[in-house]
């Protein structure tokens, strides 16, 4: 299992697109602390914003294209045309001829990724806090740990997520553009929260309410509740992709 | 134009495409009735309901062009036939492009007015539609230069989705030079989304001239 799970990381880290997403899910949150930095000083000075809080979690919620590019990917990889000359190859051929045991396979592939997203989400939690600190130290106190630990665990459930959704289309761009459109600013389950209050379970929503305290909220949520919701919702979507997977002909 | 006739074609039977188009198109109504039902009971979404719910169905329009240009390049690189058939680069581009466009033009336009004729946002239509066919030319023009889907769609929703609204958020004077400000606001983005598109045709003609198949 060990060296099965060594070789899903390599082929991982082997992709360029994985660096884009490791390169751009770590260094957004930063980013926009950083750009916001004078306003949200002035808003604080002002006394617009109160609730300081949930400040640094919540710009945490930008980076999250990094988990969702590297889930997706880690199926989609296997089923692009390995080259021009053979167009009919795909990896996902030579995988299995390595490891015709789907399900391990599958098992080494989860852990491959929740071990790269984990060390990502824990890298741009700290740099993000600690750069709040820095910036706004005085305002804000230190967050707990286990909502820095909830807020990894939401990165890596929603890399499992996307993961899950590939496992199920076959494809990198149907997941793709329905997550990454639903991590945009105003995303769209919390538009749908607006119609009904069911939406607040949706996975994305009711995820950040393991490690989000803020107001602006239809339904009350506990966090350990809100971090089951999450997790059936993928433990569900990750069962239906295994038995697809197990059952699918390549 | 018998060039065109072919291309219109090799787009009109990919299913992906079709696809593509129908999803897009059924997300865009049911954010209208999201927005709808948000502004009937009070609490509406704060942006104009005409041209909101296009500012997430643009996404389904880059993936169009994605697709539409990505399909040359996938297992079999239809682009070695293609290329056989039609050899001169530059006119075959062009041709690719007017293809796209006239294919995109009526689905543009039945989106566009799924969303802003309820709303009372008739005026908007042509805007609109011709927003978001640019924008699958833009789409179609990233991906010709990327020649992989899944990097291309990257790429472009990061810049749409997420550095677009970002940028614009924080410095307010950069909306005038964002490809995707004419989705929120058509009389404000309309050059930058039109010279960015043209910028990228550009781009893509060059490199489809130069580099090898």
């Amino acid at each position: 299992m060990v060296s099965l799970v060594r070789a899903e990381l390599r082929k991982l880290l082997g992709l360029p697109t994985a660096w884009v997403g490791l390169v751009l899910g770590t260094l957004l949150a930063p980013v926009v602390v950083l750009l916001n930095a004078p306003y949200t000083r002035r808003a604080i000075a002002a006394g617009t914003l109160t609730d300081t809080s949930d400040l640094g979690l919540r710009d945490l919620g930008i980076g999250l294209i990094g988990p969702m590019v590297l889930g997706v990917i880690v199926v989609s990889s296997e089923y692009t045309s390995t080259g021009k000359d053979a167009p009919g190859a795909r990896q996902l051929t030579a995988t299995l001829t390595a490891v015709p045991d789907r399900l391990r396979l599958l098992a080494a592939k989860t852990t491959a990724l929740v071990l790269v997203v984990a060390a990502q989400a824990s890298v741009t939690a700290v740099v993000t806090l600690t750069l709040t600190q820095v910036l706004h130290g005085e305002h804000v106190p230190a967050p707990a740990l286990t909502r820095v630990a909830a807020a990894v665990l939401y990165w890596t459930l929603t890399a499992l997520l996307a993961y899950a959704i590939a496992l199920i289309t076959r494809n990198g761009i149907v997941p793709l553009t329905l997550l990454i459109i639903n991590s945009s600013v105003v995303s769209v389950s919390y538009l749908l929260t607006k119609v009904t209050d069911l939406a607040a379970y949706l996975p994305d929503i009711v995820g950040a309410r393991m490690f989000i305290r803020g107001a602006d909220f239809p339904v009350a949520i506990a966090p350990v509740t809100a971090g089951l919701v999450m997790t059936a919702w993928v433990v569900a979507l990750l069962a239906v992709g295994a038995v697809l997977f197990q059952r699918r002909d390549v | 134009m018998t060039t065109a006739r072919a291309e219109l074609r090799k787009l009109l039977t990919l299913p992906s495409l079709r696809r593509t188009a129908l999803l897009t198109w059924a997300a865009n109504l049911l954010l209208t009735f999201a927005y709808a039902a948000a502004e009937s009971r009070g609490e509406p979404l704060g942006d104009d309901p005409a041209l909101a719910p296009l500012g997430y169905t643009q996404a389904g329009f880059l993936v169009l062009g994605v697709l539409a240009a990505v399909s040359e390049y996938q297992e079999g690189d239809q682009i070695r036939t293609t290329l056989l058939a039609m050899p001169r680069r530059l006119p075959l581009q062009a041709v690719k492009a007017l293809a796209l466009a006239a294919l995109t033009l009526p689905v543009a336009a039945a989106t566009a007015a799924t969303s802003s004729l309820p709303a009372g946002g008739a005026a908007w239509l042509p805007a609109a539609t011709a927003y978001l066919t640019l924008t699958t030319l833009l789409g179609a023009a990233v991906a010709g230069v990327v020649r992989r889907a899944v990097p291309a769609v990257v790429l472009l929703l990061f810049v749409y989705v997420i550095a677009g609204p970002v940028l614009r958020a924080r410095f307010g004077a950069s909306a005038a030079y964002l490809p995707d400000t004419a989705a929120v606001d058509p009389s404000r983005g309309a050059a930058a989304t039109i010279t960015w598109t043209l910028a990228a045709l550009t781009l893509a003609a060059l490199t489809f001239g130069r580099r090898d198949a």
